[in-house]
């Protein structure tokens, strides 16, 4: 594991008087990756990224970037760069004033206020008071905040919230190559369709607790689960030859099968043989945010659970 | 991992098609290593070098500061409001002159003291060594400090060098010298009265008597700045008739001159002085302000006068003090201002990038108080400075203030210092309860309301409030001394620090324990 460029998260633990926010969390975000840190409104995702930059003290464990507490870094701005809140900027002051402080705080020349406005599309609004911006330009900011010390490691809490939809494939965009160029990036997200596209790397968290930790495509590989789509007009014949081959056969309606447990040659091979015609065959592409629902049907009964703790609450 | 994407290379920003990224000159170099090991060679910023230093965070702040309109225009704000009420504060003034002798602000003595040198002198020059003895036949005057009596001293400068053996209708008789002393007195010792006074040297000393045969000795001073020929004569004093009437918000004092007549015999001068033998000579300073003197006979005299001799009991306005009073508008809007500063940052999650920018607490405090302190320090400073070069010279007479008087330079330096200190509490006081409207009332009700209630309270319990609260720190805009001063000018603005450095304390001590 490389000392540099990665954030590591050891036995992280938090709480806020009787409620524990993260409870025991372990995981490392790697450098050249999107990590896509995932889980619902509360699910202790921001709490992390404060124990992370230090804002916040972990009751126990401990946050590490390249191998030392974010307290002990030399130059933070230049170490990590962060977005926790886009609106965490006095609305009275220019964007090109709130990027000059937070320069001159990070050690960093005052050309880099220049750099990272133009980076993120701002350079036009650069005089204009923050106050008037909308949400969109707000997280251009903050991103351009996060990029102004040029670090190889990088925390986005929530992006995507309130960008127009060219500003999603912007985002999506520069996420990827900002890993592209070797750093660690960890996006956060309430929304798993929000990290399709962009993330390779998913940190799946609920009520405090890592879920899953997993790479995208292996997890879309493992949702998607050997099921192919065949359109046939023979749907009586088809099912009859494939169902006493050993294939689970599902109709889905006059002339489509969903058929699993049969490699995608097999079916061919099988509907060759007995002269079953058929117009389409297609491996089923699981989307990500089916391949969440399935992972995390699996603590299905943990967030019953914890719903019902919550209403009775 | 599979998360590594063969496709990605360092051009991979043409697909969000907006901003290009800034890559690093080696970013070819990270693609074709790709392959190697974990398949990533993990990025290195280009402003990895040095360290952030103090100096940035310093400009950092300043840049926070001077980057929001409304906070510079509120402190410009505070500097011109301060300077219209002294303006106001002179052009409403009416000061009647006191009738009482003679105010001699400028005589030299020590600077925080205003002095009084007043009453009717009649004398003759004393070459050298000798003796004066005269007897107090009567005495009347509506004061218990009236004074009759025998005085030597160096010349007819105000505030000037003297010793003074006088008889009181309610203090006996007491030896008394410069503007701060009693050399000796003896309560019991009344009208008629005979009384002595020697100069040997410098050494003046004062014996009284009730029947000229047995003196007993009142006691003695060393005179430095004494001249080989000194001045001696008889002495009739009277203080002014001084009412002050205390209440919320303020006092009214009023003063009127007294007068007080005393008739002398036996009046002996040892050695008579040459050529001027017998030739008595009225002060010209008193005699303009009423006193005067009848022989009556070869060695009996009646002289009446006004006005007193001594320290000042401090009744006077403290003019430049109340030009400065408008300082309290400054520190109300600095006050607002240190609190919004930090206030603002807690209530926008800003504070959050503060931290994460410069992770250790104790710097982002430091350099903000560093800031905040000078910038309202320096306002402080400047709006005292106007209030004093405009509104001064329109205050009439005696009450007239300039900055080139110590006591006053010190008052407007003071201010900025005191406004300076203000704003650095405020800030801490700010960090500890992260709310913006219980940090403004926490920092100006211990600093307004001992002001408020000084008027209302008894004496003793108004000057312990301002001596032990914050607002002692106002001590410091004081230039002369008052009956109702409480703390010296640099011990109250010590007590101010004192709590600034405890509160600021307190608060590094919370920031560093306490979630962000």
């Amino acid at each position: 594991m490389s000392l540099e460029a990665t954030i590591d998260v050891r036995g992280l633990r938090k709480r806020y008087g009787p409620t524990v926010a993260v409870d025991g969390l372990t995981f490392t975000v790697r450098p050249g990756q999107v990590t896509g840190f995932v889980g619902p409104n509360g699910a202790g995702k921001s709490t992390t990224l404060r124990l992370i930059l230090g804002l916040d003290r972990p009751d126990e464990g401990a946050a590490l970037i390249g191998g030392r507490p974010y307290g002990h870094l030399r130059k933070p701005l230049s170490e990590v760069g962060a977005m926790l809140d886009a609106s965490a900027a006095h609305p009275a002051r220019s964007a090109r004033h709130h990027l000059l402080w937070l320069a001159h705080a990070g050690g960093l020349p005052a050309r880099r206020v220049t750099e990272v406005l133009d980076q993120v599309g701002l350079a036009s609004a650069a005089r204009r008071a923050v106050g008037g911006f909308s949400l969109g330009m707000r997280q251009r900011l903050g991103i351009a905040g996060a990029l102004l010390g040029d670090p190889p490691v990088l925390i986005f809490d929530e992006p995507v919230n309130g960008l127009d939809p060219e500003g999603v494939r912007w985002i999506r965009g520069l996420l990827r190559s900002l890993a592209a160029e070797g750093r660690a990036v960890l996006v956060s997200s309430h929304l798993m369709s929000e990290l399709e596209d962009s993330a390779d790397h998913l940190l799946v968290l609920g009520r405090g607790r890592l879920l899953t930790d997993t790479g995208v495509r292996e997890l879309l590989d493992a949702a998607s689960g050997g099921h192919t789509r065949l359109r046939t007009r023979d749907r009586g014949r088809a099912m009859a030859v494939l169902a006493r081959a050993g294939a689970r056969v599902a109709s889905l309606d006059a002339d489509t099968l969903t058929v699993s447990g049969l490699p995608a040659e097999r079916i061919v091979e099988l509907l060759g043989e007995h002269r079953v015609p058929f117009t389409e065959l297609a491996g089923h592409r699981a989307s990500l945010e089916e391949a969440y629902m399935e992972l995390t049907r699996d603590a299905a009964d943990y967030r019953a659970a914890g719903q019902r703790a919550e209403d009775g609450s | 991992m599979s998360g590594e994407r063969p496709g990605a290379g360092a051009g991979a920003g043409a697909d969000g098609g907006a901003a290009p990224v800034v890559s690093a000159g080696a970013g070819a170099d990270r693609g074709a290593d790709a392959a190697t090991g974990a398949g990533v060679v993990p990025y290195r910023s280009n402003f990895a070098d040095g360290t952030p230093g103090f100096g940035g965070l310093l400009r950092a702040e300043w840049t926070k500061f001077r980057s929001v309109p409304r906070w510079v225009l509120t402190l410009l704000a505070a500097v011109v409001l301060t300077v219209l009420i002294a303006l106001i504060t002179a052009n409403g003034s009416e000061r009647a002159v006191a009738g009482g002798g003679e105010d001699p602000a400028d005589s030299g003595a020590s600077a925080d003291f205003r002095i009084r040198d007043g009453g009717h002198f009649l004398y003759q020059p004393l070459p050298g060594d000798g003796e004066l003895v005269a007897r107090v036949t009567e005495l009347t005057g509506t004061q218990d400090w009236a004074k009759a009596g025998l005085m030597i001293r160096a010349g007819d400068e105000a505030g000037g060098t003297y010793a003074a053996l006088v008889a009181t209708p309610g203090h006996g008789v007491r030896l008394q010298t410069g503007f701060t002393q009693v050399a000796g007195e003896r309560a019991e010792a009344a009208v008629p009265r005979w009384l002595r006074l020697t100069r040997e040297g410098r050494t003046v000393t004062g014996y009284e008597s009730a029947d000229g045969e047995n003196w007993s000795r009142v006691g003695s001073v060393d005179l430095t700045g004494l001249p080989a020929t000194a001045q001696a004569g008889l002495f009739v004093a009277s203080p002014d008739e001084v009412h002050v009437d205390r209440q919320f918000g303020g006092e009214s004092i009023s003063q009127e001159p007294t007068e007080a007549e005393a008739t002398f015999d036996g009046v002996t001068l040892r050695p008579e002085s040459g050529a001027a033998a017998g030739e008595w000579q009225d002060r010209a300073r008193s005699l303009a302000a009423g006193g005067s003197a009848t022989r009556l006979g070869p060695d009996a005299f009646t002289l009446r006068g006004a006005g007193d001799i001594g320290l000042d009991p401090g009744f006077a306005d403290d003019s430049a003090r109340n030009l400065l009073e408008g300082a309290l508008a400054g520190l109300v809007a600095v006050v607002a201002l240190a609190v919004l500063f930090l206030g603002s940052e807690y209530r926008r999650g800003m504070i959050r990038l503060t931290f994460a920018a410069t992770p250790g607490r104790g710097r982002v405090l430091a350099a903000k108080a560093t800031v905040l302190g000078a910038v309202a320090g320096a306002a402080g400073a400047v709006a005292a400075a106007a209030a004093v070069l405009l509104a001064g010279p329109m205050l009439d007479g005696a009450g007239r203030v300039s900055l080139t008087e110590g006591p006053v330079l010190r008052a407007v330096l003071g201010t900025g210092l005191l406004l300076g200190l203000v704003a650095v509490l405020a800030l801490g006081v700010t960090a500890l309860v992260r709310h913006s409207a219980a940090a403004i009332a926490l920092v100006l009700l211990p600093l307004l309301v001992p002001r408020l209630l000084a008027g209302g309270l008894p004496l003793n319990a108004a000057e312990w409030l301002q001596r032990l609260t914050p607002a002692a720190g106002f001590a410091i805009q004081q230039t002369v001394r008052r009956y109702d001063t409480a703390i010296g000018p640099w011990a109250g603005l010590a007590v101010l620090a004192g709590y600034t450095a405890v509160v600021l304390a307190a608060a590094y001590a919370r920031m560093r324990r306490r979630d962000a």
